[in-house]
């Protein structure tokens, strides 16, 4: 038995060491997976990360006190729905799909085009209640021009018909956006900089 | 579906076209090109001889729990200029993938020409 213990703590240690997913900054920022900084939100948000291909890349969870569905999401995510390269008609497209398949009967109550990250962007506030499901939702998504492509930074909070929007979530999200720096050239980046070379 | 819609600009450069087959009939393809704003072909191949032809299709279909068969399974077929197949990988595409490999194929028929 001493003999297998050993054996397998030995196993263990072999083990590569893994990087941190986060490192802080000394400028209140962390540094995720050496590929993007950002202004994480405080204590009681867990981390939601992409580990096998899916709809978002990384973003921020937090269950909130009261009654299902109090919660608060945000995420940052580089494939937003749609395919359009104008982030009008992106815009067009993506709220017809956004919170679809929740039920929500949601409407688009704030439509503008900003400045963020010193990118060509477009905020969309949205929001709207499932009467069957007694749950009703509120998001604020950034829809911003990154090259070719448009990425997106999406915040949903729920709460049951009966409870109250709490705006200090929105608050992190707006931060966590603001702060938000690509360290790396993304995918696609990287493969139109091979194609320029390859002449193509 | 969709992420295809995305990168058809990258496809375009890297002189590729994209066509969807699918068994659906061609009014029921037509709607669902319009919900997704798809701008490339889709095709309805409803015998389904295509599906037959690029191994798509099964002999011994699985049945979903509600008995229903499922013949087909979704494949992402890759054919050269030459009509060669190149790639097939079942199951949801793997764009990055596609593109990499679309990128090195165009490579290989420029280094050819």
């Amino acid at each position: 038995m001493a003999a297998l213990a050993g054996l397998l703590s030995g196993c263990a240690t072999m083990e590569p060491k893994k990087p941190p997913t986060m490192v802080p900054t000394d400028h209140d920022t962390v540094i995720y997976l050496e590929k993007y900084e950002f202004k994480r939100p405080p204590e009681g948000w867990a981390l939601m990360r992409n580990v096998e291909g899916g709809d978002f890349e990384l973003g921020f969870m937090r269950i909130e006190k009261g009654d299902f569905p109090t919660q608060t999401t945000f995420m940052y995510d580089e494939q937003p729905y749609g395919s359009s390269q104008d982030l009008g008609k992106r815009a067009d497209y993506y709220c017809t799909k956004f919170l679809f398949n929740s039920g929500i009967e949601a409407k688009v109550t704030k439509r503008e085009r900003v400045t963020a990250m010193g990118r060509e962007a477009l905020v969309l506030e949205m929001g709207g209640e499932n009467p069957v499901q007694k749950e009703k939702a509120k998001s604020t998504i950034y829809l911003i021009k990154k090259g070719n492509r448009i990425v997106s930074f999406v915040c949903t909070q729920w709460r049951p018909l009966t409870g109250t929007f709490s705006e200090e979530p929105f608050g992190h999200f707006e931060a966590f956006v603001k702060s938000f720096k690509f360290l790396k050239k993304d995918f696609y980046e990287q493969l139109e900089e091979e194609m320029t070379k390859a002449g193509l | 579906m969709e992420a295809h819609n995305r990168d058809l600009y990258l496809y375009k450069r890297l002189n590729a076209r994209v066509l969807g087959v699918s068994m659906d009939d061609p009014n029921t393809n037509k709607h669902f090109a319009k919900s997704l704003d798809l701008q490339f072909p889709l095709i309805s191949n409803v015998l389904p001889w295509m599906g037959m032809k690029y191994g798509a299709f099964s002999h011994t279909p699985p049945f979903r729990p509600d008995g229903t068969p499922s013949w087909f399974g979704r494949r992402t077929v890759v054919i050269d200029k030459n009509s060669i197949v190149r790639y097939i990988k079942d199951g949801s595409p793997d764009n990055q993938e596609i593109l990499m490999f679309l990128l090195k194929l165009e490579k290989e028929f420029r280094g050819k020409k």
